[in-house]
C-alpha cells in the first residue's frame, strides 16, 4: 500500500512537471518545425537549418527533426544543407511542418568530401566512444543480436546456452551488473528477461549502441562500465514486414512487425515468437547407475528448451501542435525457459522451469520548441516471475527419471515460486539550446520496484514458518543526470560535460533465515552518490576524428546484494557502490565507401567491486572485495575491396588486472588478471554481393565471420606463471580453464527485389568446433538456419 | 665326497649370500619415496577454488604453493586423506560432491578417480574407509541408506539401508520434514560403523544445517562384518553433530578411543551446548561419564576441530563469543587459540607460540606428518599462514613454513609413492 501510494504520488508529481511543461509548450511563440530524410526516409542527423538572411540556424537531432523559433514572415525562406547533399530551399509559414528529403549530391561524393549521416552513423561519431551496430543490414539473415554483438571490437556475450538463454556482457572488462542495459534510452529492469539479447529478434530494432566506460546523459542508470542502448526502428513509412526461420534444434522464429499512418495517426504492431528445443549435442560424465563412477560421453540436451511469445500494439499522433509525437504502447510478453543444468554442467535437470510473463503499457510524448525538446517516457506494469522446481526425483544425462519420493525438487532449491515484481518507470529528457553552440541536456529515470510473493517450497523463517517471500521488499532508485554539449572552431571541437546524481532506498526485511523474524522487522537503507563525465571530440578533417572521454562513476548495490536472496545469500546493509574510473582515447580515421579503422584505448579504475563470498557456510553475502585496474586496446577495420567485397576484422587486448590487495595471504595476486574474463579476442569478416542475379531480379550476398577467443583462466594465478606474451599458456596446471576458441559462421542472402522476397541461410559453427561460453558451459555445434522474410507493404 | 660336499655347500652358500644381496638390490622390490603435498584455497568463494603442490622435502621457510608443478582446481577447502590417498569431498574440475581421489601423475597432482552422487544435497561424499577394499559413504540421493564402496577402485559396491533404524523414533513428528543417516557423521571402530542420524526441521536448501529436531544427536551403530544395525547410542543435549566438510570433526586417541566435535544447537550456527564427546576403543556406547562442554569453558563458543594423542586433545577455542550472520566473527576472524587438553584431569595448556588463528573450517586443526604434529595457523593479519610445529609436551609451537603464495592453507599431507 505504501508503494502504491508512492507511486501514484510520483505520477501526481510527474503530472505537474508534465503540465508545466506543457503549457510552456503550448504558449509558445512562432515556430517552424519539420523533419529532413534521405531519399530512403532515413532521418537526417546534423542537417543545417538557416532561415535565410537571417542568423537563424539550427541542426536536425538523431530522428532528423528540427525547430526554429523566430519571429516570422511569410516571405521567407530556409535553407536546408548539408555537405554531401543537394541544398535545398523551402518557402515557410508558421507552424509547417516540412518534410524535407535531402538529396545525395553525386559531384560531392565522387570527390569523397564531408557526408551526411544517418542517426546510426552519427552515433559511431559522438564524443562518447560507441560501438554500433546497424541492424538493419541483418533484417534477412537468420541470425540472433547477440552473436553480431559479439562480432564487434571490447564486446564479449557471454550465454549459458542456446536461444532464449540467460545473457551476460562483457565490456571492456566488466561484466554482470556493471553493465546497464536500456531500451530507447530507458533502464530496462521493467522488462525482465522479456527483451533478452538472445531472444529478441533484430527486426524489432534500428541498432544497437554500446557504450563502453562512459554513458551519455541521456542514458541515465548506474552503470560502471558501460551500457547497452537497444533503439527501437526509425519508423516513417508504412511498411509491413514478416519474416519465419527455421533451424537446426526444431528452431521456429516468426516476426511481423508493422507500421502505418494516416496524416498525423499512426499506428502499428510488433509481434515474434521463438521456440527452440536448444537440444544440442555437448559433452558430459553419466553416471554409471552402480558403480557410481562417471565417464565422458557425447550426449543430447534433453531439458533445455525455450519459448516465448511477445507482441506489442502501439498507436499516436505526430506533429499535433502540442506534440511533435505521442504514442501509447502495450506491450506484453510470456515465456517458458527450461533449465538442463546448474550454472556449472556438473549434473541434469529434467523438470525445472523458470516462467516469466508481463503486460507493459507505457506512454511517450516528445515535443520540441525552439531551442527546447522534452522526451517523456512512462511505464507501469506487473512482472510476474515463477520458479518451478517440484520433481520428486531426479534425471540422468540421458532424460530418464528416477523417483524418490522423499526428494523436493530437483536442485539445492526446491520451488514452486510465484513472485510479483511491480515497475513503476519514468524517463524524461530535456534539451535546451543556449546558443548554435551550446546544448544543455537533463536526464531524470526513477525507477520504483516491489516485490512479493510466495513459495510453498521455498525458504522459511525458522521459528515462525513466515515464507520469506512474503514479506514485501521495495526498491527505490533515481538517476539524474547533467550535461552541457559545446561545439567550437566551427564544430570542429565538441566537448560533453556532465553531471550525474544518484540515489536509492531499500526497505525490506533481513532474510537471513535463522534468525527470528517477524513482519515488522523492514529495515530502510539508502544512499547517494555522484558521478562525472567528460568528453571532448575533435574533427580533424573530413576523414580523421579523435575524442576522448573520462568519468567518475558509480554502481549502487541492488536489493539481491543489500538484502540476500532469502535462502543462501545473506543482508549487508554495509555495501558502499562500487566506483570507477575510467577513461578512453580513440582515433577515428573513414574514408566514404573504401574503409574505416578505428582504434581505441582505455584505462580503468574501479575499486570496491561487489563479489559474493561466504561468511558462515553455508551461507554467503556480497561484499565490497576487489580493485581492478587496467588499459585496453581495440582495433576495427573495415575495407571495401571493391565493389562486391568487404573486409572486416576487430582485436581486443585488456589488461584487467588486480591491485590494492593489502591482507599478507592474499597480496600475491595484485597485478593478477580479472578472473573469468576474456582478455584477448578477435573477429575477421569477408561480405560479397554479387552483381544483380537471375535476370536482374535478385541481389545475392555471402557472408563468412570468423571469431577468435584466446584461452582465459575461471580463477585466478599469479602474473608470474601468466606465459610470456599475451599468447602465452599459463606455466601451472589448471583445471579451470576455458580453451582457445574458433567459431565459423557462413551466410548466404538471396533477395528478389520485385517480389519482395529474400531468404536468408546461416551455417552457425560450421567446423563443429566445442565452443564453451560462461563457466565452461557448452555452446551448440554446426547448426543450419533458414530465414524467409516478405514485405507485404 | 667330502670335498664334493663342501664345494656344494661352499657353492650354496655363496648362492645365499649372493642370493641375499640381490634380495637387497632386487629392482622390483619398491623403494618408497616421500612427498609432501600442500593445498591451498586461493579465493574465499563457494566454489573454493585453489591449488595443490607436490614438494620433495618438508616444506620449511617461506613457500609458494603456485609453481609449475602445481595444480589449480575447485573444491579446495581442505581433503580427507586416508594413508597414501589424497581424498576429498568435492570435484577438483567443477567443485561436484562426492569422493575424489587425486593422485600424483609426472610430479603433479591430478584427478584419479570420482564417486559421484547428488550434487545438490549438502552431505554428499561423506566417508569414511574401513579398509583398502571396504568403505562407507553418504549419498542425498538415498538419504536413509549409506552407500558402500571400494577405496581402490573407489567404485560403489551396496547399500546398506537404516530406514527402520531411522524411523525408530520421530514417524510421528510432524515437524521432521527431514531425515538422514550418515550425512554428517560417519567412523569406523573395532568392527563396527557409526553414522549420525539427522532429524531435522526443514527440507529445503538448508537441510540439515542447524535445523536438528531433537536436542540429542542420535548414532546409529553397524555392525561391519554382517551389514546389520544395531543399535543407537545417543550424544545427550547438544543438537548437531559435527558440521559437513572434509573435517570429519573427530579423532581416535592412540589407544583408539573416538573423540567427537557436537556443534551445539544454536539455530545461527554459533555454537551454545557444543562439546566433545568420547566413545571409548572397546565400547559401542557413548561415554556418559566423561565429556567436554565448551559451556564450562566459555560462554557463546564452540568446538570444531580435535586432534586426540596420548591422551591429550589438541583443538582450538574462542577466546570471544562467537557472533554469525554478515558481521560474523565466526570464520574469518582471529579469534581462536589452539590449545592441549588432558582427557584424564580435562585441564587445558594454551598452546603458545601460536597466536591467535582463524577458523579451520575444513581443513584439519591438526595433522602427523613425519611423526611431527603441526597445527595450522591462519593469522592473516600477523601475515602468518602456515604450519606451526608441536612440542613434544604440547604447550608450545614453533613455526614450520609459512605459504606465500595460493591462498589460506587447508592441507598438507606426506604420500609415498
Amino acid at each position: 500500500m505504501i508503494a502504491f501510494n508512492s507511486i501514484i504520488k510520483s505520477i501526481i508529481r510527474l503530472g505537474i512537471f508534465l503540465g508545466i511543461f506543457l503549457n510552456t509548450i503550448l504558449t509558445y511563440s512562432q515556430s517552424v518545425k519539420g523533419k529532413v530524410i534521405t531519399s530512403d526516409k532515413t532521418p537526417v542527423v546534423g542537417a543545417t537549418i538557416q532561415l535565410i538572411s537571417t542568423s537563424y540556424t539550427t541542426q536536425t537531432d538523431a530522428d532528423g527533426n528540427f525547430e526554429l523559433n523566430v519571429s516570422l514572415s511569410s516571405s521567407q525562406k530556409l535553407k536546408i544543407s548539408l555537405v554531401g547533399y543537394i541544398t535545398q530551399e523551402y518557402s515557410i509559414k508558421e507552424g509547417n511542418n516540412i518534410i524535407v528529403t535531402l538529396l545525395e549530391d553525386v559531384k560531392q561524393l565522387q570527390e569523397a568530401v564531408v557526408y551526411g549521416k544517418t542517426a546510426t552513423a552519427a552515433a559511431k561519431e559522438t564524443s562518447i566512444k560507441t560501438e554500433v551496430i546497424d541492424l538493419k543490414k541483418s533484417y534477412e539473415l537468420p541470425v540472433n543480436i547477440s552473436e553480431l554483438m559479439n562480432r564487434s571490437s571490447g564486446v564479449r556475450i557471454r550465454q549459458t546456452g542456446g536461444l532464449g538463454s540467460a545473457t551476460d556482457i562483457s565490456l571492456n572488462g566488466f561484466q554482470g551488473k556493471s553493465i546497464r542495459y536500456f531500451k530507447d534510452g530507458v533502464p530496462m529492469d521493467y522488462l525482465g528477461d522479456g527483451f533478452s539479447l538472445s531472444a529478441l529478434p533484430v527486426n524489432m530494432l534500428e541498432r544497437v549502441e554500446i557504450y563502453k566506460g562512459v554513458l551519455p546523459v541521456s542514458l541515465g542508470s548506474d552503470a560502471l562500465g558501460g551500457g547497452v542502448n537497444l533503439v527501437s526502428r526509425n519508423l516513417n513509412k508504412n511498411f509491413a514486414d514478416v519474416s519465419y526461420e527455421i533451424g537446426s534444434f526444431n528452431t521456429h522464429r516468426a516476426n511481423l512487425n508493422l507500421y502505418l499512418t494516416k496524416g498525423k495517426l499512426f499506428y502499428g504492431a510488433d509481434a515474434f515468437f521463438n521456440h527452440s528445443d536448444n537440444n544440442y549435442k555437448v559433452n558430459v560424465k553419466v553416471v554409471d547407475p552402480d558403480t557410481r563412477n562417471q565417464k565422458d560421453a557425447k550426449l543430447n540436451l534433453f531439458h533445455n528448451a525455450y519459448t516465448g511469445y511477445f507482441a506489442q500494439a502501439f498507436a499516436g499522433f505526430k506533429e499535433l501542435a502540442w506534440a511533435d509525437e505521442i504514442r501509447l504502447d502495450i506491450s506484453g510478453f510470456k515465456f517458458t525457459r527450461e533449465q538442463q543444468h546448474p550454472a556449472l554442467m556438473t549434473e541434469p535437470y529434467g523438470g525445472i522451469v523458470s516462467k516469466q510473463a508481463s503486460l507493459i503499457p507505457s506512454l511517450k510524448y516528445k515535443k520540441q520548441v525552439g531551442g527546447l525538446s522534452i522526451d517523456q517516457f512512462l511505464a507501469y506494469n506487473t512482472l510476474i516471475i515463477n520458479r518451478i522446481d517440484t520433481a520428486k526425483g531426479t534425471y540422468d544425462w540421458y532424460g530418464n527419471f528416477a523417483p524418490n519420493p522423499l526428494r523436493n525438487g530437483e536442485s539445492s532449491r526446491p520451488s514452486n515460486s510465484h513472485i510479483t515484481n511491480n515497475y513503476f518507470t519514468s524517463r524524461t529528457n530535456l534539451k535546451y539550446a543556449l546558443n548554435l553552440s551550446n546544448t544543455l541536456e537533463f536526464n531524470q529515470v526513477f525507477t520504483q520496484a516491489n516485490r512479493k510473493g510466495n513459495d510453498p517450497l521455498g525458504a522459511k523463517f525458522l521459528d515462525t514458518q513466515i515464507d520469506v517471500l512474503s514479506l514485501p521488499s521495495e526498491y527505490f532508485k533515481s538517476v539524474s543526470s547533467l550535461g552541457l554539449n559545446s561545439t567550437f572552431l566551427n564544430k570542429k571541437l565538441e566537448n560533453l560535460l556532465m553531471f550525474k546524481v544518484f540515489n536509492y532506498r531499500v526497505s525490506g526485511v533481513e532474510t537471513y533465515q535463522s534468525l527470528d523474524v517477524n513482519t515488522t522487522d523492514a529495515k530502510k537503507v539508502d544512499g547517494t552518490t555522484w558521478g562525472i563525465a567528460e568528453g571532448i571530440k575533435y574533427q580533424l578533417n573530413s576523414s580523421n576524428i579523435i575524442r576522448f572521454s573520462t568519468e567518475y562513476s558509480n554502481r549502487l548495490p541492488d536489493h539481491t546484494e543489500l538484502f540476500g536472496d532469502a535462502v543462501w545469500i545473506v543482508q549487508n546493509f554495509s555495501l558502499k557502490p562500487e566506483r570507477s574510473i575510467n577513461l578512453n582515447l580513440g582515433w577515428r580515421i573513414s574514408k566514404r565507401n573504401k574503409f574505416t579503422a578505428d582504434l581505441n584505448t582505455f584505462y580503468r579504475r574501479t575499486k570496491d567491486l561487489i563479489l559474493l563470498v561466504p561468511i558462515q557456510a553455508p551461507y554467503a553475502r556480497y561484499e565490497n572485495q576487489q580493485n581492478v585496474k587496467g588499459l585496453g586496446t581495440e582495433l576495427d577495420l573495415s575495407y571495401n575491396l571493391n565493389n562486391s567485397f568487404t573486409v572486416t576484422a576487430n582485436a581486443t587486448y585488456q589488461n584487467m588486472r588486480l591491485f590494492g590487495i593489502t591482507n599478507s595471504q592474499e597480496a600475491w595476486k595484485n597485478d593478477a588478471r580479472l578472473r573469468n574474463t576474456p582478455f584477448l579476442f578477435g573477429n575477421a569478416g569477408l561480405n560479397y554481393q554479387s552483381k544483380p542475379v537471375f535476370n536482374n531480379t535478385a541481389t545475392l550476398k555471402v557472408f563468412v565471420f570468423y571469431n577468435y577467443l584466446h584461452e582465459y583462466y575461471l580463477e585466478t594465478i599469479p602474473k608470474r606463471l601468466e606465459g610470456s606474451g599475451i599468447f602465452g599458456k599459463a606455466a601451472v596446471n589448471t583445471l579451470l580453464i576455458i580453451p582457445n576458441q574458433h567459431l565459423v559462421n557462413l551466410g548466404l542472402l538471396l533477395s528478389f527485389h520485385a517480389k519482395r522476397i529474400s531468404i536468408g541461410t546461416d551455417v552457425k559453427n560450421i567446423l563443429n568446433h566445442d565452443i564453451y561460453d560462461n563457466y565452461r558451459v557448452q555452446r551448440a555445434g554446426r547448426s543450419f538456419h533458414l530465414k524467409i522474410n516478405y514485405s507485404i507493404i | 665326497m667330502k670335498k664334493i660336499t663342501l664345494k656344494v655347500l661352499a657353492l650354496a652358500a655363496v648362492l645365499a649370500v649372493v642370493s641375499c644381496d640381490n634380495k637387497d638390490s632386487d629392482p622390483t622390490e619398491e623403494t618408497k619415496v616421500s612427498k609432501y603435498v600442500l593445498m591451498t584455497m586461493s579465493e574465499n568463494t563457494l566454489t573454493k577454488p585453489g591449488y595443490v603442490t607436490v614438494f620433495d622435502q618438508i616444506p620449511t621457510g617461506n613457500v609458494s604453493n603456485i609453481a609449475t608443478n602445481s595444480t589449480q582446481g575447485m573444491g579446495m577447502g581442505g581433503w580427507r586423506p586416508y594413508k597414501n590417498w589424497l581424498l576429498k569431498l568435492f570435484k577438483t574440475s567443477d567443485n561436484a560432491k562426492g569422493v575424489e581421489r587425486l593422485k600424483l601423475e609426472n610430479g603433479k597432482i591430478v584427478s584419479d578417480n570420482f564417486l559421484a552422487g547428488d550434487n545438490t544435497t549438502n552431505g554428499t561424499g561423506n566417508f569414511v574407509i574401513a579398509n583398502e577394499t571396504q568403505g562407507y559413504y553418504w549419498d542425498g540421493a538415498s538419504p536413509l541408506k549409506i552407500q558402500t564402496f571400494n577405496p581402490t577402485t573407489l567404485s560403489r559396491t551396496g547399500e546398506i539401508d537404516l530406514t527402520a533404524a531411522v524411523n525408530e523414533r520421530g514417524t510421528t513428528d510432524a515437524a521432521i520434514l527431514y531425515r538422514s543417516v550418515g550425512q554428517k557423521f560417519l567412523a569406523v571402530k573395532n568392527g563396527k560403523l557409526f553414522a549420525n542420524i539427522t532429524y531435522a526441521k526443514t527440507n529445503a536448501a538448508q537441510k540439515g544445517f542447524w535445523d536438528d529436531f531433537f536436542p540429542d544427536v542420535y548414532i546409529a551403530v553397524i555392525d561391519i562384518a554382517t551389514g546389520r544395525y544395531e543399535k543407537t547410542t545417543k550424544i545427550e543435549g547438544t543438537g548437531a553433530i559435527a558440521y559437513i566438510n572434509d573435517n570429519e570433526m573427530y579423532s581416535f586417541d592412540t589407544n583408539g578411543d573416538l573423540y567427537i566435535v557436537t556443534q551445539g544447537t544454536s539455530p545461527t550456527g554459533v555454537g551454545g551446548k557444543s562439546k566433545i564427546a568420547r566413545i571409548k576403543a572397546a565400547e559401542t556406547e557413548v561415554d556418559k561419564t566423561w565429556e567436554i562442554k565448551m559451556d564450562d569453558i566459555m560462554t557463546g563458543g564452540k568446538f570444531v576441530t580435535v586432534y586426540a594423542t596420548n591422551g591429550k586433545l589438541i583443538t582450538t577455542i574462542p577466546n570471544v563469543a562467537l557472533t554469525g550472520g554478515p558481521t560474523g566473527n565466526i570464520n574469518f576472524s582471529e579469534v581462536w587459540d589452539f590449545y592441549a587438553i588432558d582427557v584424564a584431569t580435562k585441564a587445558r595448556t594454551k598452546i603458545s607460540g601460536v597466536p591467535s588463528v582463524t577458523n579451520p573450517g575444513a581443513a584439519y586443526g591438526t595433522v602427523k606428518v613425519d611423526n611431527k604434529l603441526l597445527i595450522r595457523v591462519n593469522a592473516p593479519t600477523k601475515s602468518i599462514n602456515g604450519y606451526f610445529e608441536l612440542n613434544s609436551a604440547l604447550n608450545s609451537a614453533t613455526q614450520l613454513f609459512n605459504v606465500t603464495e595460493g591462498g589460506s592453507i587447508s592441507g598438507f599431507h606426506k604420500i609415498e609413492i
